[in-house]
């Protein structure tokens, strides 16, 4: 028997849970405020959409190459990843045996703990060195690919997995094969999910830094890439190089709004695919 | 045939008609879908146990029994979801493991209606048309459309809706959309899983009236725990439990004679639990 009477116990127990739930919540709140207050010198549409001409090096003019850089990289990723993606959950949830699906689920689970840094190791490996693809735009996109392939599996396996079975048996007690079923209710069906599963995935592509840095990305005198086979610049590989130059507060207070464009990039794509998700649930 | 009564002094009971034909309205049918010795395990349970019993080219037959006697499962079997059973079943004198064109097209001879019904995201008239093929068939859509949904009575209500949502339909109506999908495709055998489990009385009488109707042209086997709704359906009567088929035979007959200890304990406890 507790001393406390009831009324007390449940206020102690509401205070521990503050206790703990507010930090978590205003940490990354203050964080976020204090990156846009460092970069309010610098925050303008002329930042945001300014054009380098490749001297300045995003220091005295915009880092509009840099955001296109981002968004091409993580947009290509995805694209390369979707096919993969979606044959892997789709194999996992019709064709696979018991036993290959366990397989699957671990094998995912055990690549999205894997640092992104090892495979972009293995893309300057494989793809820059022994393909001769160069750092290009081409090898980081497929480095980025793999990296936000587990997210895609999973992401899509976790959709699939919420149609219910009565949902495919109405359909195979028509007469529909697994393909009709597929393509006819299936995909139908979970499409605002597949799709806020994309964006999350274009969020995670746009956040990571190390696999490009050795296989897309150089930091001085490209601006916009020619081909697939030209290297890129980013807004993350640039926060990076700028922070390294950290004598000059001007060069500083760049990186700064380079990292508040970079965090709106990122947010939008969240806020995005949470819409998604509300039409997918109505 | 019919599985032997448990108790001592209680003879098998045979069936009112054999497997090869079946008495409908004074005419004797010849048997378009029979079951022979159909056996299911599942999970390492028996399901099913050497279940015999046969559906003549039209007409009503019942299945009743108490919960977990396996009705569900001899549906999914003759339907095709359930595929690892033994024994044989048998559609128009045509064993259904060798059916051409596989399970998938078994399952357009021999519809299922699912007890909750299940309406996909799109509209009345593509939920109709979903299990249509060919061209042919999809050229006179509008005009399958229009017949499913004037048997399965639901017509008169969504004619002036038919690109509306099928989810904006009432529970009842739903049900009605799935029996108009099902017989949208032509099936020669309907098998129904309680179809008016938890519908109001209205719908479930346009439910009934409209199986009525189908049982003129096709055979029906529907799964019900209401026993007044399989005495208002006639027909023939099947009552199931554990997994075996117990006895079978004309509703009023089963109903007010039944032969079996299994079949009089089941309906006293039934109309008990009705009181």
């Amino acid at each position: 028997m507790s001393l406390l009477p009831t009324q007390h116990r449940d206020a102690l127990s509401k205070g521990m849970v503050l206790l703990f739930a507010l930090p978590a919540l205003l940490i990354p709140t203050t964080v976020l405020c204090y990156i846009f207050w460092q970069a309010m010198p610098v925050l303008s549409l002329s930042f945001v959409f300014g054009s380098a001409d490749g001297a300045g090096f995003g220091v005295t003019e915009g880092v509009f190459p840099q955001l296109v850089g981002s968004l091409l990289l993580a947009v290509m990723a995805c694209l390369i990843a979707i096919p993969f993606a979606l044959a892997t959950a789709l194999y996992h949830r019709t064709y696979a045996t018991p036993h290959q699906q366990r397989l699957l689920n671990t094998l995912f689970t055990m690549l999205q703990g894997i640092p992104p840094i090892v495979f972009g190791l293995c893309g300057l490996v494989v793809l820059v060195n022994l393909f001769a693809w160069g750092v290009s735009l081409l090898s980081g996109a497929v480095v980025l690919a793999v990296v936000v392939l587990p997210l895609l599996v999973l992401n899509t396996l976790a959709t699939l997995e919420r149609i219910p079975l009565t949902y495919s048996e109405a359909g195979s007690a028509l007469g529909l094969g697994k393909g009709a079923i597929i393509w006819r209710l299936w995909l139908p069906r979970c499409w605002p999910q597949l799709l806020t599963g994309l964006l999350l995935a274009m969020a995670r592509a746009l956040s990571e830094t190390a696999p490009i840095m050795f296989t897309a990305t150089v930091f001085s005198g490209v601006v916009w890439p020619d081909s697939i086979f030209s290297p890129v610049t980013t807004l993350q590989t640039h926060i990076f190089y700028l922070a390294q130059e950290g004598s000059d507060p001007l060069v500083i207070s760049i990186a700064w709004g380079s990292a508040a464009v970079l965090v709106l990039l990122v947010a939008s794509f969240g806020l995005l695919a949470r819409l998604l998700q509300k039409l997918g649930a109505h | 045939m019919t599985a032997d009564c448990k108790y001592e002094g209680f003879p098998a009971v045979e069936s009112a008609s054999p497997i090869e034909s079946v008495e409908s309205d004074g005419k004797q049918l010849s048997a378009l879908l029979t079951v022979d010795k159909l056996s299911l395990v599942l999970g390492g349970k028996e399901i099913l146990q050497r279940v015999d019993f046969s559906l003549a080219k039209a007409g009503v037959t019942s299945v009743i029994g108490p919960s977990g006697a396996g009705k569900s499962s001899l549906l999914r079997c003759l339907n095709g979801l359930e595929t690892c059973w033994s024994g044989t079943v048998a559609v128009d004198g045509k064993d259904i493991r060798q059916w051409r064109g596989g399970w998938d097209q078994l399952r357009r001879y021999v519809g299922l209606i699912a007890q909750k019904p299940v309406v996909f995201n799109a509209s009345i008239r593509a939920n109709v048309c979903f299990g249509i093929h060919g061209w042919r068939q999809r050229r006179r859509a509008d005009e399958l459309v229009e017949q499913s949904l004037r048997q399965a009575a639901l017509w008169d209500e969504v004619k002036d809706r038919l690109d509306a949502s099928a989810t904006t339909l009432s529970m009842g109506q739903q049900q009605r959309l799935c029996i108009a999908r099902a017989i949208a495709i032509k099936p020669k055998v309907l098998l129904l899983d309680e179809p008016t489990a938890s519908l109001d009385p209205r719908s479930k009488q346009l439910i009934e009236q409209s199986m009525l109707q189908l049982a003129k042209d096709i055979p029906l086997l529907c799964v019900t725990h209401d026993l007044e709704q399989a005495q208002r359906l006639k027909g023939r009567t099947v009552f199931m439990c554990d997994g075996r088929v117990i006895e079978q035979a004309d509703c009023d007959q089963l109903f007010k004679q039944p032969q079996c200890i299994e079949t009089r304990e089941f309906l006293r406890w039934s109309v008990c639990d009705c009181d």
